[in-house]
């Protein structure tokens, strides 16, 4: 049997993060991946990582404040604070480990600006700063005493009297079930992206780890807060990085304007995210959009600086919407990108329950709030990912093994195999896209009581179908379908906690936006809302914004 | 049509076959080639010297460049490797800036490579500039019922842009139309454009005769009675060491390899003694015996 | 319209287990990739056909496959340049030089065992300054253009030499080497270059640019590989072939403007290194007797000089 102090679900950048701020603390450490860590949507951050660093004159208190801002007064000021102190040496540490940012001509690190914010501290690679951040926190990985499973995937939590002692996971290469007990569970699996049609994230993004921290009871917070990123490519969703308005790049309708200047004066294109995609989704909604899409103009930017610094999304252009930025401009429009909300944790990645820990996008800290900016969400995986591993890795030395046995397996192996015998149903792509459609219609950059009402009893029906899905592939070896198929389960899991968030709050705030209640309530609404499930039902609850320094304000940019 | 005709190291050396049948063959395709221009040309560096001093390569082939530009005429290779260096060159000089700063090595000789040089393989100047309709034309002796293996040699196919693909997309099976319109059969192989193994012969000579066998028996499979290639690096290793790949493999292989120009010469008509036939190590007669059978 | 996607197949789990290959005809759009059709076919059609696949934006890697014949990611393979008014079929397989595990999912395994044995992460003697290491920005971008590769296995594929020879180290594992030599806070240069430097690595490598053709991110491995030779004679590691070849070879353009085939390979080998020589003299003496004898005394071109003087400018030799 399997048997580690921390076992860390995800080998993105907050998983590897925590993994290895915990071996380095003396724990035995497993990471469980369900694709090679290289692979992971960690990959897919194009700009750059936020931190300000004080012998530049930068302040930490600044960053905070423009993060708090950002989230529309929802985030828990005290975890920004923490957030915001820590990133200097995060940044520096990764340099140290051999990271490629951009210099200037000090040769010292180089920054670009970014959105929602009013100084320049956004750090970068080109613009493949993820990719670049988790090969690297990878090599480490692989010069440590951290065992990794590779193409394994966890079907779910051990929980034994309301404490979690290790999971449950099928080595994909043999489809065989493993118990595997751990002092402390840190979940890093990312987002929940695949759970609306169309998405920048990758197929892989099905909100698995948040979905088993929902069945395990733990409490999941403000899933109503979903990120629409505004510069998206039509054809594939996939995403054209802030770093290009970054470095100066327009928005136009199509009437040639820059129609920011209407929404947000001052930041103009790099205001904050949400107001942004508020911005284009209403040029379009009042018939100034191109085909659904309004345009990125960077021809003005030059061919050098773009191949230096945006080579990566200038291909992306190329190949996906057949415009080159040097001599075009773009066709892009609002597509999901990320979730601020996620497993509820506090500033050292706890959840609510004992042994279970979150980092990363899966967690709900809360540092992102209603809304996140650019280039935090690196931070939030570095930071968060190495105070989870830190503080697990102490945790567990006070305590002792859980008895765990193979039968622990037995609940899902009989799930699988019910799947498996079934001989007539429906597919599971079908049941997908309906979700993914019915999650973009109506809990997108605009919401209203009946759509979200609609959705939920879209759930319920997609629900029932999913109960009579059917796995064609019978086999054990690699069996992509299965995995597809409870991946669904996890996706509907996660559907139904923005859903009851979204019909929750009564207000608008960040990225929840009502054109039935379009004005934010303070006086009602300062405060999370935390989903959870007992008993098969769920359950809301509410809790109370962290507030430091900063009284919430109007926002505008 | 007049070139300036660059031969490369190897058909001077090595390789003299391939000169002689290229001479041959040109004179009866009305290709004039002018043979002065280059005679102080160098080497090409042949991917080796780049490997040293990647610059200095660009430099001496800036030179040659230099040189077919002031003849006022466009330059002709033979042998894969020297077009694909030459490419490779030529597409990272592109950059003017790059460009002047080799120019001004050059100096010196009162050399100035100003950019137009474009040499190019005979194997591309007579599907470029004859055309195959008329190329067609010429030929006396078609290779009927024959199969022919075409292998290009890595240079005259990778990579890809360098090479001008996108512009003259006939390249990319240029050998096999030459083959087709010799009246021959094309016989393809998977190996037809991987490498010979002659790069790394003196490295490590178990894996270079591993892709000889490779391919020449792989190429057999398919029914050849003969291989043709653009490059004499190429036919080095595939002609030159076939023994001692068949030794290693333990298989007799027995494939003639033929030039270009030899394969095409055959169709013009030109006797198999003056295209220096009976020059290669492995025999070739089976190929002209059984071109003698057909009508 | 209408693709015939023919896919090379393997069920592990079947009795017999032979790969087999099967064709399906789907409905795709003008902007579809092959990857899309794949799906299409496991989502609608097929649930049991395996790959591996992820972000769709070429980043992450997970789907290189052999598509008519060349490594590519399905990601951003379009359909349409696949295909014409009279072909309508696309090969499909799973990469090269990689066992089978299903259908087009391949064992992984070895290629990351290359890529630990290069000793992948940076290493100092010295500890790292307070702030940031203080470096050129062209060095961080050459760095960013090495370690632009996605590990996608594409060059892993399409090399002639790992389809001859398993052992050698391969072009992803040394392009990653040189993310390292290249990487000015890296300070075991010395070490690096001398296991590079042994058999299977960096003098195995035939310069076919196979990997350079099919990358689907410009990491350009074979231009990284020779830069590594060249790191590694100047480092003084030229007891070896490979080093002695281009050593040589540059010896004789130098002094003489064009190659000279005779002293090549016996310089390379070394005059006095009996079995080598044993071992060429049937083949020179085939060669002698063919007419195919290059000379034994130097041709020199006309002009040679200029030549000499070229290399002495750049400083070579």
């Amino acid at each position: 049997m399997f048997d580690f102090d921390v076992i860390v679900m995800g080998a993105g950048l907050a998983g590897m993060r925590a993994a290895l701020a915990a071996s380095q603390n003396g724990s035995k450490v497993a990471v469980i991946t369900k694709v090679y860590p290289v692979r992971s949507h960690s990959n897919a951050a194009q700009g750059g990582i936020n931190a300000a660093l004080t012998d530049r004159g930068d302040n930490w208190e600044d960053h905070a404040f423009d993060t708090i801002k950002g989230s529309d007064y929802l985030a828990d000021q005290d975890a920004v604070e923490v957030m915001a102190k820590e990133a200097g040496s995060e940044v520096i540490n990764m340099e140290h480990m051999g990271a490629a940012f951009n210099r200037d001509d000090q040769g010292r690190l180089g920054v670009r600006a970014f959105g929602g914010q009013r100084e320049a501290r956004t750090f970068f690679v080109a613009d493949f700063t993820g990719q670049a951040l988790l090969h690297v926190l990878h090599e480490q990985v692989l010069n440590s005493g951290v065992k990794v499973f590779e193409e394994w995937f966890v079907t779910s939590l051990i929980m034994q009297e309301g404490r979690c002692n290790g999971v449950v996971a099928m080595d994909m290469r043999t489809g065989e079930l493993h118990v595997m007990r751990a002092k402390a569970v840190i979940i890093a699996s990312g987002g929940v992206g695949r759970v609306f049609e169309p998405s920048t994230n990758a197929l892989i993004c099905t909100g698995d780890g948040i979905a088993l921290g929902y069945r395990a009871g733990a409490g999941i917070m403000d899933m109503e807060m979903v990120q629409y990123h505004p510069t998206t490519l039509k054809n594939n969703g996939a995403l054209m990085s802030e770093a290009a308005r970054g470095e100066g790049a327009h928005l136009l309708n199509s009437e040639g304007e820059r129609f920011m200047e209407r929404y947000a004066p001052n930041m103009m294109e790099l205001a904050s995210r949400d107001v942004v995609s508020r911005s284009e989704q209403t040029e379009i909604n009042e018939g100034r959009g191109i085909d659904g899409c309004v345009l990125l103009d960077a021809r003005h930017l030059g061919e050098k600086l773009i191949n230096e610094r945006l080579s990566q999304i200038r291909q992306l252009g190329i190949d996906f919407a057949g415009k080159d930025m040097v001599t075009d401009p773009v066709p892009i429009r609002p597509g999901m990108h990320y979730i601020m909300g996620g497993i509820k944790t506090d500033i050292d990645g706890q959840t609510s329950i004992p042994g279970l820990y979150g980092a990363g996008e899966t967690a709900c800290v809360s540092v992102h709030g209603g809304n996140r900016l650019g280039a935090n969400s690196l931070l939030d995986t570095l930071v968060f990912g190495r105070r989870s591993g830190e503080h697990a890795s102490e945790w567990v030395k006070n305590q002792t093994s859980a008895s765990v046995d193979d039968s622990y397996s037995k609940t899902d192996r009989e799930a699988i195999q019910n799947l498996l015998n079934r001989d007539k149903g429906e597919m599971f792509g079908q049941i997908r896209l309906n979700l993914g459609q019915t999650m973009n219609k109506h809990l997108a950059v605009y919401r209203d009581q009946n759509g979200m009402e609609q959705a939920k009893s879209d759930l319920i029906e997609l629900k029932n179908r999913y109960s009579n899905v059917i796995v064609h592939d019978k086999n054990l070896i690699f069996n992509t379908n299965l995995i597809f198929t409870l991946e669904l389960g996890f996706m509907l899991d996660c559907a139904e906690t923005i859903i009851l968030g979204a019909l929750e709050r009564k207000e608008s705030r960040g990225a929840h936006t009502r054109t039935d209640m379009p004005d934010r309530d303070d006086k009602n609404w300062l405060k999370h809302i935390v989903v959870s499930q007992i008993n098969g039902e769920p359950k809301v609850d509410y809790v109370p914004v962290n507030i430091t320094k900063w009284q919430p304000q109007e926002r505008k940019y | 049509m007049k070139y300036a005709f660059y031969p490369g190291c190897v058909s001077r050396g090595a390789a003299p076959e391939l000169y002689t049948a290229t001479i041959e063959v040109c004179k009866r395709l009305g290709i004039e080639l002018d043979t002065q221009t280059m005679e102080g040309a160098s080497c090409t560096g042949s991917g080796v010297l780049q490997e040293k001093n990647e610059r200095l390569g660009d430099t001496l082939n800036a030179r040659t460049f230099a040189m077919g530009e002031n003849s006022g005429l466009p330059i002709m290779t033979i042998c894969s490797t020297c077009q694909g260096v030459m490419s490779q060159a030529k597409a990272r000089m592109t950059d003017v800036e790059y460009r002047e700063s080799v120019n001004s090595d050059l100096s010196e000789e009162n050399l100035e490579y100003k950019g137009q040089a474009e040499p190019r393989h005979l194997l591309w100047i007579i599907i470029e500039d004859i055309g195959i309709e008329k190329f067609k034309e010429k030929i006396v002796k078609p290779l009927t019922g024959l199969k022919i293996a075409p292998f290009y040699g890595c240079y005259i196919v990778r990579p890809s842009d360098a090479l001008g693909f996108d512009e003259n997309p006939e390249r990319k099976h240029s050998l096999e139309m030459i083959i087709e319109a010799v009246g021959a059969e094309v016989a393809d192989f998977p190996g037809k454009s991987a490498c010979c193994g002659f790069p790394i012969l003196t490295i490590n000579e178990k894996n270079s005769m591993k892709m000889v066998s490779n391919h020449t028996l792989s190429a057999k499979k398919e029914g050849a009675v003969a291989m043709v290639t653009p490059c004499p690096l190429c036919h080095l290793n595939l002609d030159g060491y076939q023994p001692t790949a068949s030794k290693q493999v333990g298989q007799p292989i027995d494939l003639p390899i033929l030039h270009l120009p030899q394969l095409i010469g055959l169709a013009l008509g030109i006797d198999p003694k003056s295209l220096k036939l009976n020059q290669h190590i492995v025999n070739t007669e089976k190929v002209v015996s059984a071109l003698a059978l057909t009508p | 319209m209408d693709v015939d996607l023919n896919i090379a197949r393997f069920n592990p789990d079947a009795e017999g287990k032979s790969p087999y290959r099967q064709e399906f005809n789907i409905e795709v759009n003008e902007t579809d990739t092959v990857l899309d059709g794949l799906i299409k076919i496991r989502e609608e059609v097929d649930g049991t056909l395996a790959l591996r696949c992820s972000c769709r934006s070429a980043i992450c890697g997970s789907c290189a496959m052999r598509v008519n014949g060349q490594a590519v990611l399905a990601c951003n393979t379009k359909i349409t340049d696949l295909v014409s008014n009279k072909n309508k079929s696309i090969n499909v397989e799973p990469i090269g030089n990689m066992k089978i595990i299903k259908d087009l999912i391949v064992e992984f395994d070895t290629h990351w065992e290359k890529i630990k044995a290069i000793d992948p992460w940076i290493k100092t003697d010295s500890s790292p300054p307070e702030a940031e290491y203080i470096a050129s920005n062209e060095s961080m971008v050459e760095l960013a253009g090495v370690m632009g590769c996605i590990q996608c296995g594409a060059c892993v594929s399409d090399c002639t030499v790992l389809a001859v020879d398993e052992t050698f180290l391969g072009p992803a594992a040394l392009a990653k080497a040189y993310r390292f030599i290249a990487d000015p806070r890296d300070e075991a240069n010395s070490q690096r270059l001398k296991d590079l430097n042994e058999p299977s690595g960096i003098w195995d490598c035939t310069r076919c640019m196979q990997c350079v053709e099919v990358c689907p991110k410009g990491v350009d491995p074979m231009g990284r590989i020779m830069k590594l030779r060249d790191f590694a004679m100047e480092a003084g590691f030229k007891n070896t072939n490979g080093a002695r070849h281009a050593e040589v070879f540059s010896e004789i353009i130098r002094n003489n403007g064009v190659l000279n085939e005779f002293w090549l390979p016996v310089k390379t080998f070394g005059m006095f290194n009996i079995p080598e020589m044993l071992k060429l003299a049937p083949i020179g003496l085939k060669m002698v007797m063919r007419g195919k004898m290059p000379p034994i005394f130097y041709e020199k071109i006309p002009g040679y000089k200029n030549i000499t003087k070229l290399f002495e400018k750049t400083k070579v030799l």
